[in-house]
This record gives C-alpha cells, structure tokens and sequence, in this order.
C-alpha cells in the first residue's frame, strides 16, 4: 500500500494521456459488455422457460399457415392438459408504425391458468373474461404511451388482419414474455373478422412437467396425416427456436466485441509504451537507487492495470445506464431489448478483459525498461 | 588509529565493445578508499572515473577483479541482490539531479525509504531530518520544477543520505550548476562528511573541489595514477 501514492502520482504525469487512455478502455469495454450481453436476452427467456409446463403447437408448414380452431376440444381432450389457449398475432399498429408493439389476441377463458407467472393486476383478469373488447396491456406499454386503466385505445389492423380493434384497458401484466405487449380478446378479433376460424398457434398447458413430452407426441400424432399437421414443442423449444434466429447475430457480436477489446488493447498498449519510454531514465534512477526490477515491474503495470480498471468502471456503468435507458423505451427498439440486462458473468468477463488489457499493455514495454542496463539508460559511461 | 577501507578495488579491468573495438575503460586499477573520507576521482574526459563510481555502486560489473564495499564484496552478487544491497549502502548524487518529476521533494526523498522496514511516521522523521540537513526544510512541499538548479542537487543529496547509507557516491554533482551553487553543494557534502561521518566518493572535473576534499584520484585513460592529499587550501 506504501507504494499506492506513487503509483497514483505517475498516473496523472500527464493528465490528458490518462484520460484519454482511460476514455479509450472505457468505450471499448462498453461496446463489449453491451454486445456480449445480447446473447443474455436468449438465456433469460429461455431460462424462464426451462421448467415450463406449456407447450406451443403451430403448423408444421410454418408461422404463415394457420390452425383450424377446431383442433381445441381435441387438443382439451388430451391426458394430462389442463388448459388450451389459443392465440393469434394480431400485430396492430398504435398510432404510428414506430408505435408498434406486440398485441395478440387470445381465448380469455383460461389467460390466468395458462400464464398465472405474468403477474395480472388485481381484477385484471376477471374483467378481461368479462368484457368482449377488454385488453391487458404490459407496464412497460402502459408507461411508454401514458396509458392508464379503463382507458380506450384503438389498433389498426394490418397484413393477415386488415381490421382495426376498439379496445379497453382492464389491466396490466407485470411480468410477461417481453416488457412491452398486448393481449385483447380473440372473440373479439374473430367477430370483427367475420369468424374465419383461423389460430396461430395453441398453448397448451400440462399437469405437470414430465407429461410434457408425452403430450407432445399424442398431439403431432393425432394431427398427423391431416390438411394441418402440427409441430408441437414446449415452450422452451420454441422461444429457442425464434431466438434461434438470432443466434448469429450474438454470435457476430461477441465476435465484435472481442474485435474491438483487442484493438483498444493495442491503443493501450501503445500509450503504456509511450508513457514508459519517456520514463526509462527515471526507471533506471530507481534501480540505482535500490528498487528491484521485479518491484518496478509490478509498479508499472500497477498503473496499466489501475487505467483499465478506470476504464472498466466507466464503460460498465455506460453500458449498464444504457440498457437501463433501453429498457424504459424498449419499445423503440423492438420489445425483447428491455429484457438486455449485463448479467454478472458479462461484468466478470469486461473486468477480466480489463485486467488483460493493463497486463498485456504495459508488460512487454515495462519488462524491456526494467531489463535495461542501468548504465546505458543513465549514459554513465566516462 | 587505523581506518578501514570504506571501497576496495583490487586489480579492477572492465573492458567494453563499440563495435568492433574492445575499450579499455578500467585497466587494472587497485584503490583503497578509507571510511570517513571525502575522495574526488578526477580526470579527462573518458578517463574512466564514471566506469569506476558504477562499479563502486554495482550498477556496473568489472570484466576482471574484485570490488568490495565495506566488508562486502559486491562482484558476485546478482541483480536483485545488489538493488537490495544498493538500498542499504549506497546513497547516489546525479549531475543532472534525477529527481521524479511528479514527486515533491517530501516525496523524492522517502522514495529510498519505501524500501525499508520503516512506518509512515519515521519515513517522515527520516525525511524531515535529511532536509534538514541540506537546509530545504521549507520547501518539501515543492516540485522539482519549482526548485532550482542548486536545490534540486540539495534534495537529490538529502535523497541519497535518507536511508543513512554507508558511503555517498557524486557523480559531476556540480556539473550542472553555476559557480555559486557548485560552491555550495561542494561545502554541503563537505559538511555531511564532517557531521555525519559519511564517506563521500565523488567523481568531478570541477577544479574547486579540490578545496574541499581529502583525497583526490588522478586517472587517466582507464588507469589511476596517484592518489594526492588535498593540496589547495586544505578542508574549509
């Protein structure tokens, strides 16, 4: 600790080095814990399902084609399911396209059975199974657009569903799939539409987990063969298979973000090099004077080791106060980036590619300066 | 009363390569320096009196010979030996003062005592008594950039004597100051050598230090040639 002012002092010899240096760190680390904790929006929602007792069933032919809605006593029929919802995406747009949100309409009855984790406001529910326009809307919908409870909102219908729905808030979800969404009755949006008859897709809910897999089987069995055969799968399959999309993308970010460490560890490297060249001669006094190499060594890099800290600390807190932005108007960006959080492990991994770059930065230049003879670095040659 | 040899050089040669020439900057040179003496090597330039001070101090290594510093024999010794051995006997004065420039004087000179067993409170008392003892006391508080040419010296010295080593080594301590600075490091280190019994070995080309020092070692082109009492004006 007695050498933890020296250290210091050295690091603001030139002030606007160190800040940039630091400033420098700091952007890289930020870019890389903000890209390398997108992946975490996939572990998050799968890890919330992992132990789910829903399935999904759609078509096999894919989310374009739909389900008869016929298929529901039967799908009701099956052992071991206690409820059956079925859904359809209905997509509307709020206002303006940029107002987009996910709205889809499902059967009320069974809402509370079949997702009793979203977390619905008091009485919510009830009301929804009572009004034929009622609609539930996610806190994060309901902050973004001001909206309050009994409070009519209309969505116009575009693309599958070119009609527009009149709609009363009756409550709120807490906790729901995404931080921004809605869901209105599909009574309703079958009225509207004539009753075509049509469903995305079924949520089936199981008695218990280890049934899951057998109801799978009896439901893509007993629409085999037929002119809409089902692709049946629980619910964590299936999140995994729309997140699954996006896997390269993770993928290519984390790629970027290791990318841009390194680049900025270079950039650092650099100004360590800089900052140790300028200071050979006083390294070479220090030995003469009884300091070991090895103490300088861990001297230098002390300083290295302390900016990218600084670094860490700031790109961290950018990254965590951005997704934190992100995710009170993750609306505008889509509404899975709310879910974006750094999670423990992205924060380890930023402060260890932190300590890597003060290591890695100033190791070489310090080693060459520490190496040095003092003779040659002092010129003491008569 | 007999004094024992603070250094000892004996049958001392350190040769270097410059390219494809061998330079002979030590040729054989055997030098008794007594404790308590305050020496000046003397010489031309690249007569190889530097060549001698670095290898008093072990920051340089002789080709052949032996060199002791008090009962030490320093020749064998490895690198992180000799710092450590450097921190405890040796205090070093630069012509160019050498002091860390983001340090205050306070600073610099508890820089050799960070190295030692020694707690805040002494490092302090340490410090405090080697300004003192160059009369920079007020200052300690300031930069090297705000100090000037003579002062520097006057903390570089109170740097090397911080850690009470047993010999103080000068390189050209005057070379970079005007006659009158150069006059008062020179009675400054005379002083420390009359108070404080220090053994100052000092290499110059300032004539004045004649005045002022018991010894002085003529060497000439990597060779010493005679040791003289101090002649001119003795001690003052």
């Amino acid at each position: 600790m007695k050498f933890a002012g020296f250290v210091l002092k050295n690091l603001f010899r030139s002030k606007r080095r160190t800040i940039l240096t630091v400033l420098s760190i700091a952007v890289s680390l930020f870019i890389f814990s903000a890209l390398v904790s997108l992946p975490t929006l996939a572990n998050h929602v799968l890890a919330d399902s992992a132990s789910s007792v829903r399935i999904a069933c759609r078509t096999k032919m894919g989310q374009a084609y739909p389900l008869p809605e016929a298929y529901k006593p039967k799908i009701a029929s099956t052992p071991h399911v206690v409820a059956v919802t079925p859904d359809n995406f209905f997509g509307g747009i709020y206002h303006e396209v940029s107002d987009q949100f996910p709205n889809i309409a499902v059967d009320p009855e069974n809402v509370d059975v079949m997702w009793p984790d979203w977390g619905f406001s008091v009485g919510g529910v009830e009301e929804f199974k009572k009004l034929r326009t009622a609609c539930l809307v996610a806190e994060g919908t309901m902050k973004r657009f001001h909206l309050n409870v009994g409070q009519q909102i209309q969505l116009r219908g575009a693309g599958y569903y070119p009609v527009n729905v009149s709609l009363t808030i009756v409550g709120t979800i807490a906790r729901g799939p995404a931080p921004s969404f809605l869901v209105f009755r599909r009574d309703y949006l079958e009225e509207i539409q004539g009753r075509p008859g049509r469903v995305d897709n079924f949520w089936v809910r199981a008695d218990n987990s280890k049934a899951v897999p057998q109801i799978i089987e009896t439901l893509n069995s007993r629409f085999a063969n037929s002119s809409a055969e089902t692709q049946c799968d629980s619910e964590a399959v299936f999140l995994g298979s729309v997140i699954g999309r996006f896997r390269t993308f993770f993928t290519l970010a984390r790629i970027l973000g290791l990318i841009v460490v390194i680049t900025i560890g270079l950039v650092a490297a650099n100004a360590a090099a800089m900052s140790i060249r300028e200071r050979r001669n006083e390294i070479a006094v220090m030995r003469s004077i009884g300091f070991r190499s090895p103490l300088i060594l861990r001297l230098l890099i002390a300083e290295s080791v302390v900016t990218a800290l600084a670094g860490c600390i700031l790109g961290c807190g950018a990254a965590f106060a951005l997704l934190k932005v992100f995710s009170v108007t993750s609306d505008v960006l889509g509404p899975f980036v709310g879910a974006i959080q750094i999670p423990p492990a992205v924060l380890l991994e930023t402060l260890l590619a932190a300590i890597l770059i003060g290591l890695l930065s100033s190791y070489v230049p310090a080693r060459s300066a520490v190496r040095r003879k003092i003779v040659d670095t002092l010129r003491m040659v008569d | 009363m007999v004094r024992k040899d603070a250094v000892h050089l004996d049958h001392v040669t350190r040769t270097y390569r410059r390219d494809d020439f061998e330079v002979r900057a030590l040729d054989d040179v055997t030098l008794h320096i007594s404790e308590h003496s305050f020496v000046a090597i003397m010489g031309p330039s690249g007569s190889g009196k530097t060549t001698m001070l670095n290898l008093i101090t072990g920051i340089d290594h002789p080709t052949s010979g032996s060199v002791s510093v008090g009962d030490e024999e320093i020749t064998g010794k490895n690198e992180n030996d000799l710092a450590d051995w450097r921190a405890r006997h040796i205090g070093l004065v630069f012509q160019f003062y050498n002091l860390i420039p983001v340090l205050t004087a306070f600073e610099n000179v508890e820089l050799p005592l960070l190295l030692t067993d020694l707690g805040k409170a002494e490092r302090k008392t340490h410090v405090e008594a080697a300004l003192e003892a160059v009369g920079l006391v007020e200052r300690m508080k300031h930069y090297p950039r705000q100090l000037s040419g003579g002062q520097e010296q006057r903390v570089a010295i109170a740097r090397a004597i911080a850690a009470d080593p047993t010999i103080v080594v000068a390189d050209e301590p005057t070379g970079d100051l005007d006659a009158r600075s150069a006059e008062d490091i020179l009675t400054l280190l005379a002083e420390l050598n009359q108070r404080f019994k220090k053994t100052i070995v000092m290499v110059t080309h300032d004539s004045r230090a004649e005045r002022f020092v018991d010894t002085i070692f003529r060497m000439d082109k990597g060779i010493f040639v005679r040791a003289e009492n101090s002649l001119v004006g003795g001690r003052q």
